[in-house]
């Protein structure tokens, strides 16, 4: 799905969190939004995934407005920096929360419900997990079923907040190409945050460089680190 | 929802988390409601009574010789049993916090144990044991100090019903501060007790005033336990609780309630100081009590 | 034994500490307790339920546990809409509602009991008003449901509050965006969340009501198999001197106030179990 952020702006009480920033996403591309914490890149996140509403300008998908559209009604698929996971939930519930939400009348049978599950459990390679309780998994396990549960409702789109920011080094490195693969499979928008310049770099199709509630610079990893537009950039990619 | 004119949000965005401002509204009146008639009616209750015959006579009544022996009695069996069972407390919290023995959990299910005993059993038990009929009581009365239907018992039974109070507000208060300022403390050569003076007692103090507060008003309030081991003997044994039941079988209605009305203040007053210390230092209870 | 008994511990103050806390636990506490049950042992089983088994002490037993049961399932309710209406939101009077919940904790049972009985005997405020519509309260099995309600009122707002303020709002957020509406999301999310420790706290009024006296004998009239509490029997004997019949009684009562204790930590040991929190 395409994404077109016209003039978006935030204001919590007196400060700005977002200045009007414009800023579209091609249909289908892996995008970074790259920015030290207070930037604005996870008050943009959370404008398109419909959990804040802006203070002004608008959100087209596909070309329509869908400022107003109640997050429920947006099929986003959020994957929480935390995960967020139900504790009191089996991972197998867990994945499957978004379809036993749906009201009776667009409600998959049950069984088609654990075919999903047990598609996406392979689809992260987790085949042998449905049963378990979250706090019997590893950080890795934890992030991949949180993918799992939010591409379940089939999203129309992928946010992701830090999705690799509570994980040591090396299951890191791991997980970008889990969620490389996942994108390339599946063909989603995908947006993710990230402090992490080289994650950004390493992973992303398209990086806007965010600072202070404002765009920086949006281009392609290779273009960014050849021109960096703004001594700002300049200095963060190089950090 | 429809969308939405370029003119900017729409008037109402409902947010992803939080209850309609109608559900939000309905849950807040009926909070208020059942608290109203379940405990602020009963409050009020009890200075409407006690003052239906004009202030004059309430504090006539309390000037009375049962009210006066009652309210000395009270506040004499509070005074020995408050500070022994903040003694056994600070023990009790030093012992399990700064130590690592089997059976602990056990020993806290035991400390715990008079919260889950009906206080008629409990006071059952002290009679059984101290009573004239039972061994050690009747080697107690022939020697002159009985302990069931005298002073003692009132504040065994005292003790037995407020037992957990202070240990409870301590344990999790000490658990969370650890013993790293302690050994500090001791590698710099200080001896154990000035351990203790210096930094623990400045640690838990507002934990330890708040378990008092609790205990004290229980301890003033106590009525099933005592009325057992009492006997409940006019001008000796009769506490301000069982005193507000004689009076009150009597049809002493003003006098009763004057009475019920001095506990009901100082119920007000540990609220009071309970909620200032909640909100004042709020760090240094157990983390529970933060709000 | 792998495990020593005592760790040694550079800490200072081990024998004081223990000296003081196991004497006077076992003298305050424990040899009370044993003494009831070394009656109980010696009057026997056989001794213990032939006393038990006799239609006023059923009846007692029955009131008392039928009753408190009633009182702890309404304080569930309320005490779990009460934690979420004080952490949740923000309105006038808050705080004063916060500190309202622990006054039956604070006042004395005795004092609670005339009172509720001033309200809600046939000429009390309450009371009129009920009579009005042919109810009533104070006297009867209403008075003692009243009475019990109000002094387990704060066990399940005080257990459940800390837990509704641990909620990550993220978790909820989560629910929004798989598509919940936020009664969904209430009733399989935030309730099942809630759980483990509003049944501890429905425990907790469960045991403190089965064992309450003072709020209650003034408001209950008393009277032989209809409104006549357990604990009230037990001070019946006393007076009479029957000393075996109310330890009988008693043991009773200490049984099932075990069971419940046992109860509190097992749903405590499961709850973590399962979810790795309490």
């Amino acid at each position: 799905m395409h994404i077109e952020i016209d003039e978006i702006s935030k204001q919590f009480g007196t400060t700005a969190a977002l200045h009007p920033v414009s800023l579209a996403l091609p249909s289908g591309a892996l995008v970074a939004l790259l920015g030290p914490s207070g930037s604005g890149k996870t008050t943009l996140l959370r404008i398109l995934g419909g959990l804040e509403f802006p203070t002004s300008g608008r959100v087209l998908f596909d070309g329509q407005d869908a400022t107003g559209v109640t997050v429920q009604e947006r099929r986003a698929g959020f994957v929480f920096q935390s995960y967020a996971l139900f504790r009191h939930m089996t991972v197998f519930d867990n994945i499957a929360y978004g379809l036993n939400a749906r009201p009776r009348a667009t409600r998959p049978q049950k069984a088609e419900i654990a075919r999903r599950v047990t598609k996406l459990l392979d689809l992260i390679q987790l085949p042998d997990i449905g049963a378990r309780y979250p706090s019997q998994l590893s950080g890795g396990q934890r992030q991949r079923v949180a993918l799992a549960r939010a591409l379940a409702i089939e999203p129309r789109m992928l946010l992701l907040d830090e999705p690799f920011g509570a994980l040591d080094a090396k299951v890191r490195r791991e997980l970008r190409q889990g969620l490389r693969d996942i994108h390339d499979t599946t063909g989603l928008t995908t947006v993710f945050v990230t402090h992490d310049q080289e994650e950004a770099m390493e992973l992303a199709d398209l990086v806007v460089v965010m600072s202070m509630g404002r765009i920086e610079q949006i281009g392609k990893p290779q273009d960014i680190r050849a021109r960096p537009a703004t001594p700002f950039v300049r200095d963060f990619i190089t950090a | 929802m429809s969308d939405v004119s370029l003119a900017g949000p729409p008037a109402r965005f409902r947010p992803a988390t939080g209850e309609s401002a109608g559900a939000r509204w309905a849950m807040i009146v009926i909070a208020f409601t059942g608290l109203a008639i379940l405990v602020f009616a009963p409050l009020v209750a009890v200075f409407v009574v006690a003052l239906a015959d004009g202030v004059a006579a309430s504090l006539q009544s309390l000037a009375s010789r049962d009210a006066r022996d009652a309210i000395r009695l009270t506040l004499t069996i509070a005074a020995i049993s408050v500070p022994l069972n903040a003694a056994f407390g600070i023990a009790a919290a030093w012992l399990i916090t700064k130590f690592d023995f089997r059976g602990k959990a056990f020993l806290i299910t035991l400390i715990d144990l008079p919260f889950s005993v009906s206080p008629v059993v409990a006071g059952l038990c002290i009679v059984l044991m101290f009573g004239a009929n039972s061994a050690i009581g009747g080697w107690l009365v022939a020697n002159g100090f009985p302990i069931v239907f005298a002073m003692p018992g009132i504040i065994l039974a005292t003790m037995f019903v407020t037992f957990p109070f202070v240990a409870r507000e301590l344990i999790p208060v000490m658990i969370e501060q650890g013993r790293a300022e302690e050994e500090a403390a001791l590698t710099l050569g200080a001896s154990g007790w000035r351990v203790f003076r210096t930094v623990t007692l400045p640690n838990i103090r507002w934990a330890l005033l708040y378990g008092v507060l609790l205990c004290n008003a229980r301890a003033m309030g106590e009525f099933g336990a005592v009325a057992v081991v009492s006997g409940k003997i006019r001008g000796q044994t009769a506490t301000m609780p069982t005193t507000i039941e004689m009076l009150y079988q009597e049809y002493l209605s003003v006098a009763a309630f004057s009475l019920a009305a001095v506990l009901a203040l100082l119920a007000l007053v540990t609220l009071l100081l309970k909620t200032a210390l909640e909100i004042r230092h709020a760090d240094q209870l157990a983390a529970t009590h933060r709000h | 034994m792998g495990r020593p008994l005592i760790h040694r511990s550079p800490m200072p103050g081990l024998g004081l500490s223990m000296g003081i806390t196991l004497t006077m636990l076992s003298l305050v506490v424990l040899l009370p307790i044993g003494t009831l049950l070394l009656k109980g042992a010696n009057y026997g089983l056989a001794g213990i339920w032939e006393t038990v088994n006799r239609e006023r002490v059923w009846a007692a037993l029955y009131l008392s546990f039928r009753l408190s049961l009633l009182a702890a399932i309404f304080n569930l309710v309320f005490g779990v809409l009460l934690a979420w209406v004080l952490v949740r939101y923000r309105f006038p009077g808050r705080r004063i509602l916060d500190a309202a919940v622990d006054l039956p904790f604070a006042l004395p049972t005795a004092v609670a009991g005339i009172s509720l009985t001033a309200l809600y005997a046939p000429n009390g405020a309450f009371g009129q008003l009920a009579a009005e519509i042919g109810w009533k309260i104070a006297y009867t099995q209403w008075g003692i449901f009243i009475a019990l309600v109000f002094v387990g009122l704060p066990f399940v707002t005080r257990t459940v509050q800390p837990v509704v303020e641990e909620i990550e709002r993220e978790v909820e957020e989560v629910s929004a965006t798989l598509g919940a509406t936020r009664l969904h999301t209430l009733r399989h999310v935030i309730l099942p969340m809630l759980t483990p420790a509003a049944l501890t706290g429905f425990a907790l009024a469960l045991a403190r009501a089965v064992g309450e006296y003072g709020s209650v004998i003034f408001i209950a009239g008393n009277i032989p198999l209809v409104t006549e509490i357990a604990p009230l029997l037990i001070i019946i004997q006393l007076e009479e001197f029957n000393y075996d019949a109310a330890a009988a009684i008693g043991i009773a009562m200490l049984l099932i106030s075990f069971a419940m204790l046992l109860l509190i930590n097992l749903i405590q040991v499961w709850s973590r179990r399962r979810i790795g929190y309490v």
